[in-house]
């Protein structure tokens, strides 16, 4: 559905001069700031697939969805979406997708949801049967009727982002992007989101695309993740296999009694006895041990830790995914298996 | 695809007109405010006349027929394109030209299609007026062509106003906030109420040849005044509108293609 082959994109500004007459003399004026947003991408995405599209800020993301979108052009490179080169043909592109920026509205300020609707159907040429359906679903799955009638200035964050997803969607689109769709959203709208999200997939195979910083929106909605840095493609695989490969890391999370003090030098001695890599910390009462779960066996090492510390109560953590995340756009894709 | 255009901007404008009647306050202020405004102007002409009753071989009369010729333009410019001067410094600043690109519609439209500006109708009426009173005392002569002639001024001026509108606007997408010199543009757009004949002629110079509004009152309402040839005066507005028109759109493309290749 999506196809990204060698995307490139080059902003050139020219160097802005401060002050009035700055802004003029810089209208004129021959030098250039250079900066590669997009530096050289290449995937492919299926019809139905939903797949999330990391990377710190400034990595590119949003440059990347603007240039599959038909908002901007590649400088190099190519895209197209079910067929349609999206720059070219930005107007029947357009009417093949749907938008929402999680950071600006789509939809006109003064306007009543339900006229919004209502200039939306004329716009995308919906016809009046499917339009209904449409709004009736969209009206429960996103609980829209306690807004329906105010103007889009007046509602809240969280009801003016259910709104934006409803109006992406109210033409049916067959691709959907999401640019932090639930930024500043409570967890009750988030979810109501990511349902909306994952309904509509199942319903009508629209194929997603979403840029997030919300670790629960990918592990919830996203088998299929895309990392990027500094313009370039790091990762491009299966959430599963990110966890496997690089989230071996778990901690055993021991609460100890009241009036025992813990030696924490002796009992790392004690637990890395093999010479493995084992680390241990102390906090708020807790001991912390650390290690590979792929080369220390955590049931081997428990009654072990058990047996050196007086315990209360035992909790096992694997590296959350975010975590993970965090340590490829901390140190990159080569140095990360932790 | 024009029916698909005209019939989406009455959508808009039916919207616009539902919310301006949930808050008539506001609409009867604004077309008020812009009453009184006129009103001033007017009364500044007549009182100039008290004192000197023959202003460069101008009579009064005369002087209301351009004074009300040139609301109309004005005020079917502001009428429709009133958007150009949010477009000149808030939507590239905030980011909010994406989201046209996003719609399967022009982007121009769009922004022409955001706002129907009602307050607009106080110059217009303020126009109507005036020519319903110098009309008769100048005892201009009706004809079918003179009446199409009007018509047809009366839009390449509005034309003229919107181009340069637009022009000044679409520099946004080079300096971001363009409101200024679109500010500084517009106020020139006053000069074309008065006869360019009292001006300097550099003044009158640019009036017709850099910023054309003397072509949006002046020059064709010489031509119902009896004063200059066919060719300067219809023709020259229509020319100066097609040209106004031409260098305007062209500055937009070119500027969509520099808010391309420089993001935001």
């Amino acid at each position: 559905m999506i196809q990204v082959e060698n995307l490139r994109k080059v902003f050139r500004s020219p160097k802005i001069q401060s002050g009035f007459g700055g802004a003029v003399k810089s209208l004129f004026s021959r030098e250039w700031d250079e900066k590669v947003a997009v530096d050289g991408i290449s995937f492919e995405i299926k019809a139905g697939e939903i797949v999330g599209y990391l990377g710190p800020n400034g990595a590119g993301k949003s440059t990347t969805i603007k240039m599959v979108t038909g908002i901007l052009t590649p400088t190099s490179g190519s895209c197209s979406v079910d067929g349609r080169i999206p720059y070219q043909n930005r107007i029947e592109n357009a009417r093949n997708i749907g938008v929402v920026f999680g950071q600006r509205t789509q939809l006109w300020w003064d306007l009543p949801l339900t006229e919004t609707f209502g200039i939306l159907r004329k716009m995308y040429r919906i016809p009046e049967a499917a339009w209904k359906d449409r709004i009736t679903l969209l009206r429960e799955v996103l609980g829209l009727d306690e807004f329906m009638g105010r103007t889009v200035r007046t509602l809240s964050l969280g009801q003016r982002m259910r709104a934006d997803l409803a109006a992406a969607l109210i033409h049916s689109p067959k691709v959907l992007y999401l640019d932090e769709p639930t930024i500043g959203l409570d967890i009750v709208v988030k979810d109501q989101i990511r349902q909306a999200i994952k309904n509509f997939r199942d319903e009508n195979g629209t194929t997603v695309m979403l840029t997030t910083h919300d670790m629960g929106d990918i592990e919830e909605l996203c088998p299929r993740i895309l990392v990027i840095d500094a313009g370039r493609l790091i990762y491009d695989g299966s959430i599963d296999y990110l966890r496997e490969t690089y989230g071996t890391m778990r901690s055993i999370h021991l609460s100890v009694r009241e009036g025992h003090e813990v030696d924490l030098v002796l009992v790392k001695a004690r637990l890395a006895q093999g010479g493995l890599s084992i680390d241990v910390s102390w906090e708020n009462r807790t001991l912390v041990i650390s290690h590979d779960r792929t080369k220390i066996d955590t049931v081997k090492l428990i009654p072990e830790a058990l047996a050196l510390v007086p315990s209360m109560d035992i909790r096992i953590v694997d590296t959350p995914v975010g975590e993970i995340i965090k340590r490829i756009y901390r140190d990159g894709m080569k140095k990360s298996p932790a | 695809m024009l029916k698909y255009y005209l019939s989406m901007y009455k959508d808009f404008v039916l919207q616009y007109w539902k919310t301006l009647l949930a808050s008539k306050l506001n609409f009867f202020l604004g077309l008020g405010a812009f009453l009184v405004t006129q009103a001033g102007g007017i009364l500044f002409l007549v009182f100039v006349f008290q004192a000197i009753p023959n202003l460069n071989g101008w009579t009064l009369d005369q002087l209301l027929f351009i004074y009300g010729f040139a609301q109309l333009p004005r005020g079917l410019d502001h009428l429709f394109a009133d958007y150009l001067w949010l477009f000149s410094n808030v939507t590239i600043v905030h980011g909010e030209y994406d989201r046209y690109l996003l719609r399967p519609l022009s982007p121009l439209f769009q922004v022409i299609a955001e706002r129907f500006q009602g307050d607009a109708l106080g110059e217009i009426i303020v126009g109507i007026i005036i020519l319903c009173i110098s009309i008769p005392r100048l005892a201009l002569p009706f004809s079918l062509l003179n009446i199409f002639l009007f018509l047809v001024t009366v839009l390449a001026g509005t034309v003229i106003y919107t181009s340069i509108k637009l022009f000044f606007a679409s520099l946004a997408f080079w300096m971001k906030d363009s409101f200024p010199l679109l500010n500084i543009a517009y106020m020139f757009g006053d000069f074309a109420k008065y006869p360019e004949t009292i001006y300097i002629r550099p003044v009158s110079f640019f009036l017709s040849f850099i910023l054309p509004f003397s072509f949006t009152a002046f020059i064709p309402a010489s031509w119902f005044l009896g004063r200059g040839s066919f060719a300067w005066t219809i023709g020259g507005t229509v020319i100066a509108a097609g040209a106004s028109a031409a260098i305007a759109l062209f500055t937009w493309k070119a500027g969509q293609k520099v808010y391309d290749g420089a993001g935001n």
